[in-house]
């Protein structure tokens, strides 16, 4: 609305002194996000540049490289682990992304309204937060351990299993076990965007509604979810680019194991760029990710979008 | 402790190589598992010469991306002691100088530790000199053999007699377990579990590396020892998620009657664990004979390098007398085969079984083997997890026989 105003108001002056002034405002805005151009430029659009450039290459770690063309890409067609990699990582961030809203959510909920102890609440589930993906993946890694960890021995002193179970042995208790820690992990800082989202609803509107005979499913279904629609998609877009990136619990809690059926996209990456020595063709695949993830990410936005278009 | 000593060493190092300022510096690196010996010699070879050698200790996973990110900004070392295994692969790269001529003027260059020679060479050329030496072998807990009734003096002479002793000293019960090994690490199985298939009499890669031959009937006995005694619970449930950081250190705990190990476990166990009285032996095949894995490191100069006096200089320290005693002090095997027995009489005596096993030992030869052989996801470390605790030994072997002869005919692409 300001814009528009302003250029109303822009309207009687003489065109040649509007367009110097506009030149000025120009380059006084353009010199304010100097600094911001020039960090995403360094961090962002020259290094993407390089990794679009050299996927186009045979790039070894070591030695020499030579251009390829399209080479590596067609490769990516046929790389059967890259795929198996990508179902796995979707796979993951379904059931991950569900587990994080399903706990975040109530958590939200309870922490939002006012009550005794609610800062101790809210630090105690936001603390995981602020612990590193790789820390914790390292406490983590103990307290799943069979022999010294605390989970196992606990279940055999407690007479829950009869020997010693090994959660990470087998597919699906060493992935039930990452999602558990992720969720841990993260649910605090989903609770907290969401958190401020159920606080920019105007009570009134509860009590209205409240006023009216809705009950509490009701209230939550046609005023809490609708206005916070912009929120679930922030906190969801978060999660899912999040999960489809998800590397460092896998790789230092089970080395892609067991088996190599935790293998994600980027663990893949990593292993073909570093393990292998085949920077290019680490970097074709990044490319391809970073498409997905787009693409993935401008899906959301849209299913998303308030009705209204606003 | 331990890396306080480093430290202390390698801040030795740097003041004294800081003194030296008219003579020549070298730089060299070394992977971390050369810790317990690389500060020493290179400290002894500083200490008598005018020339120096400024040494960096890099962590095991990250030498090969350091080395290479370093070439390609042209601030790599003089030279490397690199795992042998890696030798041809940075050779393919173009990364090593040539050192043929060097190499053969060496007048004792026929008793250079062979495996290291063969690892060294690429298309008839050599860029690697034998640096330092390891080999696996067997060792069990004298202390839990005695308990369990058995000879403390006599090890397993091949796969029922370690089926057996596993088997007895398991039945002592409570957290003492007849076996150990590794089952998630597919180095540390390379290590120890194909010199089994090779004692047999069988190969898991062609000579020149470019077959891979899994599915063989030596191979298949050797599963069958480990998985017998998996499932008769001889073996701890931890060794089915064992990445390696387990290897040494199960044995080391005094609950495990017998593991394959390395020469450095000597090393190791009589300085760290002096209460652990243990016997070492050769790791068996299934009727008798024995084999052993030759590891350790090649010595390799970068293309270009104006020190190449200085790592002569070097290298012709390490292969003297005084420097080969040094070395095995230290827990790495001489490299040089006319004076191993002089440089280890005063050592431990169960070195000379380590020593005899790295003269008949073995060694891999492929350009792609980390990719294949040590990497966390690679075939081979798949396939031994499958195979010692699955269910699908065929569909495990076939398809790691298929995943590996892909990658090897895949090349390294260059």
């Amino acid at each position: 609305m300001s814009s528009i105003s302003a250029k109303a108001g822009a309207m009687p002056a003489a065109p040649a002194r509007r367009r110097s002034k506009i030149d000025r405002g120009h380059w006084v805005g353009l010199l304010y996000i100097a600094p911001a151009i020039v960090l995403v430029m360094v961090f962002f659009v020259i290094p993407l540049g390089m990794t679009a450039w050299m996927s186009l290459h045979n790039w070894p770690l070591m030695g020499q490289h030579r251009f390829i063309g399209l080479d590596n890409y067609v490769a990516i067609t046929k790389d059967v682990r890259f795929w198996n990699a990508l179902k796995f990582t979707g796979y993951y961030t379904v059931i991950v992304t569900i587990a994080i809203f399903a706990v975040a959510f109530p958590l939200a909920l309870f922490v939002e309204k006012p009550r005794p102890m609610m800062g101790v609440y809210r630090t105690a589930f936001f603390m995981p937060v602020v612990v590193g993906f790789a820390s914790a993946s390292l406490l983590w890694a103990w307290l799943l351990n069979v022999d010294s960890g605390l989970f196992s021995p606990a279940a055999q002193e407690l007479g829950l299993t009869e020997k010693r179970f090994n959660l990470i042995a087998t597919f699906n208790p060493a992935f039930w076990s990452i999602i558990v820690m992720v969720v841990w992990k993260v649910a605090g800082f989903t609770m907290v965007i969401l958190m401020t989202g159920l606080q920019s609803i105007p009570t009134e509107l509860q009590e209205a509604a409240k006023i009216d005979g809705a009950n509490a499913w009701q209230r939550f279904r046609s005023i809490t979810f609708p206005l916070m629609r912009r929120t679930v998609a922030l906190a969801l877009i978060l999660s899912v680019a999040g999960s489809i990136l998800a590397f460092d619990q896998f790789y230092i809690l089970l080395r892609g194991g067991p088996r190599n059926s935790t293998i994600t996209a980027v663990y893949w990456i990593f292993n073909q760029s570093f393990v292998s020595f085949k920077l290019g063709y680490g970097a074709a695949l990044s490319m391809v990710l970073l498409v997905i993830l787009v693409v993935l990410s401008l899906i959301q936005l849209r299913l998303l979008r308030n009705p209204e278009g606003t | 402790m331990k890396r306080l000593t480093i430290l202390a060493a390698t801040a030795t190092l740097l003041s004294m190589t800081a003194l030296a300022s008219a003579a020549e510096t070298a730089n060299i690196w070394v992977r971390a598992d050369g810790s317990n010996f690389m500060p020493q010699i290179v400290e002894a070879f500083n200490k008598s010469h005018e020339n120096q050698i400024k040494l960096d200790i890099i962590p095991n996973a990250e030498i090969v991306q350091k080395y290479a990110t370093s070439a390609a900004g042209g601030t790599a070392p003089d030279g490397l002691s690199l795992d042998l295994i890696y030798t041809p692969a940075f050779a393919a790269a173009g990364q090593l100088e040539d050192i043929t001529d060097w190499a053969k003027s060496l007048p004792y260059f026929k008793e250079l530790s062979p495996a290291h020679v063969k690892t060294g060479t690429y298309k008839d050329k050599i860029y690697g000199l034998p640096f330092s030496a390891d080999s696996s072998v067997l060792i069990w807990n004298k202390k839990l053999f005695k308990q369990a009734g058995l000879d403390p003096e006599k090890g397993p002479t091949n796969f029922a007699e370690i089926a057996a002793d596993a088997e007895k000293v398991a039945a002592l019960g409570g957290e003492i377990k007849g076996f150990y090994f590794s089952g998630a690490c597919g180095g540390c199985n390379i290590f120890t579990f194909t010199p089994l298939i090779w004692a047999s009499g069988g190969d898991i890669l062609s000579a020149d590396g470019s077959k891979a031959t899994l599915d063989t009937p030596q191979m298949r006995d050797a599963i069958a020892l480990y998985r017998g005694m998996v499932e008769k619970g001889l073996v701890p449930e931890g060794a089915k998620t064992d990445s390696g950081a387990n290897f040494f250190a199960a044995f080391a705990g005094g609950n495990i009657g017998i593991t394959p190990s390395g020469a450095f476990a000597i090393g190791a166990l009589n300085t760290q664990y002096k209460d652990i009285d243990y016997g070492v032996t050769f790791l068996p095949g299934k009727d008798g004979g024995s084999s052993s894995f030759a590891g350790g490191d090649n010595f390799v100069v970068t293309k270009g390098t104006p020190k190449l006096a200085v790592l002569k200089e070097f290298l012709d320290y390490a292969y003297s007398l005084e420097g080969q005693t040094l070395l095995a002090s230290r827990g790495s095997l001489p490299v040089r085969g006319d004076i191993a027995k002089e440089a280890l009489k005063d050592l431990d005596p169960r070195y000379q079984i380590a020593a005899e096993a790295m003269a008949k030992g073995n060694t891999p030869y492929s350009v792609v083997f980390n990719d294949i052989i040590n990497s966390a996801n690679g075939p081979w470390a798949q396939m031994i997890n499958e195979v010692f605790f699955g269910d699908d030994v065929d569909g495990a072997l076939a398809n790691a026989q298929e995943t590996m002869q892909g990658i090897i005919d895949a090349g390294t692409g260059q």
